[in-house]
């Protein structure tokens, strides 16, 4: 190769793909979750957790229509002590939202994907209330219950990773039966 | 990456909509919103440090995560999933170094806050979450698998493909919050008062077992997970 | 030398995998496969399988947020 050509390759660095485009390997981000979510534990004294709080988000909605749900025994008056700006993973729930939007944007690859067919709906309404339902039982998902908990070496972390999988499992011949 | 296009010879041609010049303007009105977007951002961090002190940090911490989500295509879903559905393990193998790498930040934060006797760990006040386990948690954890995989997305997952775009997940997650309301009735009648905390360095009688059997399990569904994936996929 | 086109536009994961790897099975040596999608994952785990499974692979960002992945069977 010539002197020129190896100037014009270098040239070509294109660092708006380095630095917003490319996407990161798995372990990258593995390794910038566990960074994030211990600077949250640090900082805040909370764990990271993500559907601990939609079931107040729901009440709120109620309340905004002029359903007075805090009287309900799911509540118990906690629908008037919860502050969204109090409410940790409220926040984090919705810059969750905003970071892969920004980071969407930034790389230059957003679209909205429209529902293509009628199975998608069944898919997300029935997924949604399952999992809904399973996160209440099990006293957290798979951040508040797995990521969180098995990570602070309790044995419901563990008792949930186990299930989780048999879960996913049946869920995936599900999905193949049905869904697809 | 679209340098290489072309190696690949293709009868159908390439499938281009738009012109060079009409794409990279497209390209710049997205780049151009996202930086807005960060302002966006950095008012609602203002806005959230009027009621909470923290607020601020908190916003950027949320923020931070659906970007490195959204980055890395972070899946917790598709690492439980893949295995069966693909035969694929990279994802399964990165969520455990997730587990291996907060295990261990997750015990120095305990330690530092209880000091190493086991007398003093106050479960409301440690660092992650311990409670309490039993058919609740196994139940619960079987439910939210199955949805989240029909969902195509589990809480973190649906949040973030939320932000990019996903119509689908605006409806998965008005169905979670309808999901928790019901989970709020239904959960008591699985979660008995006599469920215990168990906590692994309690149980094991001191950190050092407990940390040798929570990174040794961790280190063998990592081989696992490994040796799977290899022969799913052929074997490279 | 076969061609063919699918498309998953709109579908979420694991569909596109799954089609691409159903599709693929069925295709002779030297077969064309295109995977048209607009779902992030899938343009990271489509290659990813692909690769690992001995293809040649290429990503082809057709417009903002949505890619070919063309897949020649090795």
């Amino acid at each position: 190769m010539s002197e020129e050509k190896i100037n014009a390759n270098k040239q070509k660095v294109d660092y708006w793909k380095i630095l917003f485009k490319n996407e990161w390997s798995y372990v990258t981000g593995a390794v910038v979750i566990v960074v994030l979510a211990t600077a949250l534990v640090i900082v805040t004294g909370k764990s990271w957790g993500v559907t601990g709080i939609l079931h107040l988000w729901g009440g709120k909605f109620l309340e905004l229509i002029g359903v007075n749900a805090d009287t309900w025994s799911i509540y118990n008056g906690a629908l008037g002590k919860f502050n969204f700006w109090n409410s940790i993973p409220s926040i984090t729930n919705v810059g969750i939202v905003l970071g892969a939007l920004l980071s969407a944007l930034l790389a230059a690859s957003f679209k909205i994907k429209k529902i293509k067919s009628y199975k998608q709906v069944i898919a997300a309404i029935l997924g949604g209330i399952l999992m809904g339902v399973g996160a209440r039982m099990a006293m957290g998902c798979n951040i508040g219950a797995l990521f969180s908990g098995l990570s602070a070496f309790s044995l419901h972390g563990w008792v949930f990773f186990l299930f989780i999988f048999i879960g996913a499992m049946v869920g995936s011949s599900m999905l193949k039966k049905w869904f697809m | 990456m679209s340098e290489n296009i072309g190696r690949i010879a293709r009868s159908s041609g390439r499938r281009t909509q738009m012109s060079d010049a009409q794409r990279k303007r497209r390209k710049t009105v997205q780049i151009i919103t996202g930086a807005a977007l960060i302002a966006v951002i950095i008012v609602m961090a203002f806005v959230a440090n009027q009621t909470n002190p923290k607020g601020a940090y908190i916003v950027v911490i949320g923020t931070l995560l659906g970007y490195a989500l959204q980055r890395s295509r972070f899946c917790f879903t598709a690492a439980l999933r893949d295995p069966f559905l693909t035969g694929g393990t990279n994802l399964t193998k990165a969520m455990i170094i997730t587990f291996a790498l907060y295990s261990f930040l997750l015990m120095a934060i305990n330690i530092t806050k209880f000091g190493i006797s086991l007398d003093s760990v106050d479960f409301s006040k440690a660092a992650g979450y311990i409670r309490p386990v039993g058919f609740h948690t196994a139940l619960g954890a079987f439910l939210f698998g199955m949805g989240a995989v029909i969902a195509g997305g589990c809480a973190s997952g649906t949040f973030m493909r939320m932000g990019e775009g996903f119509l689908q997940q605006w409806v998965v997650v008005i169905f979670f919050i309808i999901g928790s309301m019901i989970g709020g009735v239904a959960a008591p009648i699985v979660q008995f008062k006599s469920a215990p905390v168990v906590f692994l360095p309690q149980l094991f009688g001191g950190w050092a077992l407990a940390a040798f059997v929570q990174f040794s399990l961790l280190l063998i569904l990592y081989i696992a997970a490994d040796i799977w994936g290899r022969k799913k996929t052929g074997g490279r | 030398m076969a061609e063919k086109t699918l498309d998953c536009l709109g579908e979420a994961c694991p569909v596109p995998l799954v089609k691409a790897q159903k599709e693929l099975e069925k295709m002779q040596k030297g077969d064309v496969l295109i995977v048209n999608i607009d779902h992030s994952c899938a343009m990271k785990n489509i290659p990813d399988w692909a690769r690992e499974a001995g293809h040649n692979v290429e990503i082809d960002e057709v417009g903002e947020g949505e890619w070919d992945i063309v897949i020649e069977k090795c």
